[in-house]
């Protein structure tokens, strides 16, 4: 017998489940190695070698090699994120006012943290928008990277037996 | 046999500076890029982005996609990417991205190609060494179909000497 949809993900993180003004630290952390850094950068077709030169400025420079892409920091904050906001996901539809507030470097370890911002419905009957703000925190609690997303979530009302 | 004097081989210079953006301009960046399958379960699994549509193709086909659904964030990188020679590698820290919509879904074997057209560009009076540029960058398939937009603002080095 082949598997239900629902039994491939857990019993929480349908629509229903979030309230605005929520928040939530993430379990996970992840620190951000110089290969991953690199081989992301470079699969994404990102030229700029700032960020794949350890060589690019000379030592004493204000400018720090190996920049993280920011987007490489802001993809892993939100995949932190991701289980307990969009497990249930149908489709993630926006992101919004991404900043990227302070650099990250090889060897930074990430923190992510959420808050729900506006739970409504969609104008389908299984499933409904939540708006979530993320910020990303460093091993010296720096903020580096906040953002707002939109994601389209299953009601557990028309989903969880199926 | 002696080496060549390297000091002398001229760059080829990569980017373009803030002299070289004017409100209005088009960009078609180079290159496109099709999106593998093996592209969307790397980078989706690195990034920590626990939604099955991302690397579950029998979980996805029972959500009415015809295969794995590439993760937005992927999708949003790579038109970054393919963006920067153009607008941002000669360097400048990146500010921010606001609006990012995603507009359909991608499935593996989906060629996404950029575009950007230039929304402002202005001095800093803080930082005169840099302008500030805004850019409003689509993301289209191999149909010509919508898949992403943003506005991305990065500060954007000056010439020197002028």
């Amino acid at each position: 017998m082949k598997r239900s949809v629902a039994s491939y993900t857990a019993k929480t993180g349908y629509f229903e489940d979030f309230e605005t003004g929520a928040r939530m630290r993430h379990a996970r952390r992840a620190t951000i190695s110089e290969g991953e850094s690199h081989l992301l950068t470079k699969l994404v077709m990102n030229t700029a070698d700032g960020h794949f030169n350890a060589d690019k400025f000379p030592q004493g420079s204000p400018f720090p090699n190996q920049l993280v892409f920011g987007l490489v920091t802001g993809s892993m904050v939100i995949g932190l994120a991701t289980q307990d906001t969009a497990e249930q996901a149908l489709a993630e539809t926006a992101l919004d006012a991404l900043r990227f507030l302070s650099p990250v470097v090889p060897g930074d370890t990430l923190t992510a943290y959420t808050e729900v911002l506006e739970v409504r419905d969609a104008d389908r009957e299984d499933a409904g928008f939540v708006r979530f703000k993320h910020w990303g925190v460093k091993q010296d609690q720096t903020v580096v990277f906040e953002g707002e997303r939109e994601v389209l979530l299953k009601r557990r009302s028309h989903w969880v037996n199926r | 046999m002696a080496h060549p004097d390297f000091s002398e081989f001229p760059l080829v210079p990569k980017g373009n500076q803030f002299e070289d953006f004017e409100e209005g301009q088009v960009f078609e960046h180079h290159w496109g890029r099709t999106l593998t399958e093996s592209d969307a379960i790397l980078f989706s699994t690195l990034a920590l982005r626990f939604t099955p549509l991302y690397f579950n193709r029998e979980y996805a086909r029972a959500h009415d996609h015809p295969d794995l659904v590439v993760d937005p964030l992927l999708a949003l990188c790579t038109v970054v990417g393919l963006s920067v020679e153009d607008l941002s590698e000669a360097g400048g820290p990146f500010l921010g991205i606001n609006r990012i919509e995603f507009h359909r879904p991608v499935h593996p074997g989906d060629t996404l190609n950029a575009r950007s057209n230039v929304v402002s560009a202005r001095t800093s009076e803080k930082r005169p060494q840099f302008g500030i540029v805004t850019w409003r960058t689509e993301g289209r398939n191999q149909d010509e179909e919508l898949v992403l937009s943003y506005e991305r603002t990065n500060l954007v080095q000056r010439r020197r000497n002028r």
